[in-house]
């Protein structure tokens, strides 16, 4: 080979690709319809405070003071009680998915309470269903105590206090908590999506061949096909940081630079990602598949997006350390939430550029050896 | 079933189990990551880094840290020079730090005014709620353990009991819903494929010139992946039940039933995408337009009881809400019949909708 390269065949190509884009309406949807859309319902629908849960009540006393048991769980605003009868019905109402738990209480609750002894009620909690389980525990462990403040005027003194301060994030919104993670998700998608079928669509159809006996040098290609895809998630990116901010009024406390450096790198890398998938598949069908895989499917579930890394065993912990999403997903929420500077992410950058120059390295000479016989 | 159409789902499923590769993806993929999955992920609040600053005669701060760690939930945080415990949390080193009360926990005790203080990384909102639950917990018998306090017992009690699922494995919730995120993934996208492969090469205007009815063509198109799910179903089932000992206190035949309607959803919802692709390209980003929501509104990862009713009734319409539903009803509470019988009845009723519009679709096409 003895032509370099040169800046005018990476945009030529880079034209070419910009037409494809706006020629097919369903690329265009995902790259900009959907980033929008996915933060406004993310930013609406997301609460992982569990509110408004059934409970099933079967009240076998009839007292005044049952009745006030009862009040005290409606008014705590996260359970709508409703009268189930017999306490084999509210199981029932459990087993049919009508009542996510049930309070039951027995015949002898006012007297016992009278008495001076410990009155005894049961609650079932359906743990079909996980996430809620936790909270409705802390729920009801709340309400125990205002119960028995309210009822039968137990108010012991406490020998401390306890003066919780929840950090960056004082009034515990779940919305802060998501959408900067979001951020992360969209670019995963359009970046290693797009760019896995683009190439990949090139080899199917026999245009790549066709291409690579024209004068053109494979990073030229290369440098042409993912330029406007960098630039689609760079303009994804913005849309989701804006409605975050103005939309949803998530703080931003870091600095935007370093945000935009970790914003850059992830991009980078995945767009490499997606380059190697297609050309070692070279078939839309698998190449998608493989997308699905290695991209899709991590940077939800194994990034830390929703379900923490923490929590994972440590096999895994170790594992997601190869997926560049679990590390942007902690630089966009540090930069976003905790405005942590460069020092204190300085862990998740260098893995970042380290997986950035791998998937580069790895993707160029696939490519070059595939290319050059 | 006449012959034509059985000829013609034999070529199908040949055609799509020629690739090594497909097969591959077919079947034994499903199963390694519905295993991987199973492991992974847990909502459970396990390895929060834990600080602590007090002085070393502050004996009962220094049960209370040591008692925490003990109980598996919390690690040391990283020591660094830091000092500053806001500092701690804001680089990452800790989650939580626990701060005594001038001149020490015990001394302040015994003063009966003892503000402890206690700072959470509340960025992730349900973790940092559980932390503090929990320190609350550990600091009340702590301190009731080394004053030796008896405390005072309240006077109700609740017996909280969790039912189905009593030690909260987060497998047990989790396995069914991975199980149904991986039979929409394969069968609707192969589907879909299928068919848009075969526009896209022209080999469907051949079709139509030979002496089959459109409807045979769509029948056979897409019979061998509702076949194809179907297979998936023992192998997958077995994975939640043997690997991950999710228990299986339903029918055996209800759960193949209501893995079918969903199954034939699924296919139908990928035939109708396919009607409107020109290539596959179009296809692969039509169906992941359709599985991104299709999954948020599933209840998987967001509980659905909490989306206010202005996005929540697009739920109604997800199947996938519905079969992740009935999966976990059936497997985990065997399956009440009213439950049952209504959502397999909506999926249903959403694939007979779907295949309707779809042969619609493919008649206005095609002739």
């Amino acid at each position: 080979m003895t032509n370099s390269f040169v800046w005018a065949r990476a945009i030529a190509i880079a034209k070419k690709e910009v037409f494809h884009i706006m020629r097919d309406p369903f690329t265009l949807a995902l790259a900009l319809v959907m980033p929008i859309f996915m933060v406004v319902i993310y930013g609406i629908a997301i609460d992982f405070n569990v509110k408004n849960i059934h409970l099933a009540v079967s009240d076998s006393d009839q007292s005044q003071s049952s009745r006030r048991l009862i009040e005290t769980f409606g008014s705590s605003c996260y359970f709508i009680p409703f009268s189930a009868g017999s306490p084999v019905n509210t199981l029932a109402d459990i087993e049919a998915e009508n009542a996510r738990a049930s309070l039951i209480i027995p015949p002898r609750f006012e007297k016992d309470l009278l008495a001076g002894r410990s009155a005894r009620v049961q609650i079932l909690v359906d743990g079909a269903d996980n996430s809620a389980v936790g909270s409705i525990n802390g729920y009801v462990g709340a309400i125990q105590t205002r119960a028995a403040k309210n009822i039968a005027g137990f108010d012991p003194p406490a020998p401390y206090e306890l003066r919780t301060r929840f950090l960056f994030n004082p009034e515990l919104n779940s919305r802060w908590f998501v959408i900067p993670g979001l951020t992360v998700v969209v670019m995963a998608i359009l970046s290693i999506l797009l760019t896995a079928l683009t190439v990949a669509r090139e080899w199917e159809n026999g245009s790549m061949e066709l291409l690579l006996s024209t004068p053109v040098q494979p990073l030229e290609i290369i440098i042409g096909k993912l330029t406007p895809y960098g630039v689609l998630g760079i303009i994804a990116v913005t849309f989701v940081f804006v409605i975050a901010r103005v939309g949803f009024g998530v703080p931003f406390v870091g600095n935007i630079f370093v945000f935009g450096a970790g914003c850059l790198l992830f991009l980078v890398t995945y767009l490499a990602q997606g380059l190697l998938i297609s050309v070692t598949t070279r078939k839309q069908m698998v190449a998608m598949q493989f997308a699905m895989l290695t991209g899709f499917l991590p940077s939800q579930l194994l990034s830390g997006f929703v379900f923490p890394v923490s929590a994972m065993p440590p096999f895994f912990r170790y594992f997601t350390m190869i997926f560049p999403a679990r590390w942007f997903m902690e630089i966009s929420r540090d930069t976003f939430l905790k405005g942590s500077n460069v020092f204190d992410l300085w862990l998740p950058f260098c893995a970042l550029t380290f997986l950035c120059v791998f998937m580069i390295r790895r993707a160029t000479q696939k490519f070059k050896r595939d290319l050059e016989p | 079933m006449n012959k034509t159409l059985i000829g013609f789902v034999r070529k199908e499923l040949t055609q799509t189990l020629r690739d090594p590769r497909m097969k591959f993806m077919l079947f034994m993929m499903p199963m390694v990551q519905m295993t991987l999955f199973g492991v992974a992920i847990s909502n459970e609040v396990k390895n929060m880094r834990l600080a602590a600053v007090f002085d070393s005669k502050d004996y009962v701060m220094r049960d209370v840290y040591e008692r925490s760690l003990a109980g598996g939930w919390f690690v040391p945080a990283k020591s660094s020079g830091e000092s500053d415990p806001f500092r701690l949390i804001q680089s990452g080193n800790a989650d939580a730090v626990l701060i005594a009360p001038q001149g020490g926990f015990t001394r302040g005790l015994g003063r009966g005014d003892a503000p402890l203080q206690l700072l959470v990384n509340a960025t992730n909102v349900t973790q940092a709620q559980a932390v503090e639950n929990y320190l609350r917990q550990i600091v009340q018998t702590t301190v009731m353990n080394d004053l030796n306090i008896k405390a005072p017992e309240s006077p109700i009690q609740f017996d909280t009991r969790i039912l189905y699922n009593p030690s909260l494995e987060t497998a047990v919730f989790m396995v069914p819903g991975v199980m149904c995120t991986l039979m929409v993934m394969t069968t609707m996208m192969l589907a879909m494929v299928a068919i848009v492969r075969e526009k896209e090469m022209g080999t469907f205007e051949t079709l139509i010139s030979a002496p089959v009815s459109a409807t045979e063509v769509i029948y056979g198109k897409t019979i061998p992946y509702v076949i194809l799910g179907m297979v998936n179903l023992p192998l997958v089932l077995s994975v939640a039940v043997f690997i991950f000992k999710v228990p299986m206190r339903g029918s055996l035949l209800v759960l193949c039933l209501a893995a079918f309607a969903f199954v034939c959803t699924s296919v139908a919802t990928g035939t109708l995408i396919s009607t409107y692709c020109k290539n596959q390209q179009q296809a692969n980003l039509a169906s992941f337009l359709f599985m991104f929501p299709a999954m948020m509104f599933s209840g998987l990862m967001f509980p659905i009881e909490n989306m206010p009713w202005s996005i929540r009734w697009m739920a109604y319409f997800d199947p996938l809400a519905h079969y992740m539903g009935l999966l976990r009803n059936i497997m985990l509470k065997g399956g009440g019949f009213q439950y049952v019988a209504l959502h397999i009845g909506v999926l249903a009723l959403m694939a007979v909708v779907l295949t309707r519009l779809s042969f619609r679709r493919f008649h206005t096409t095609l002739q």
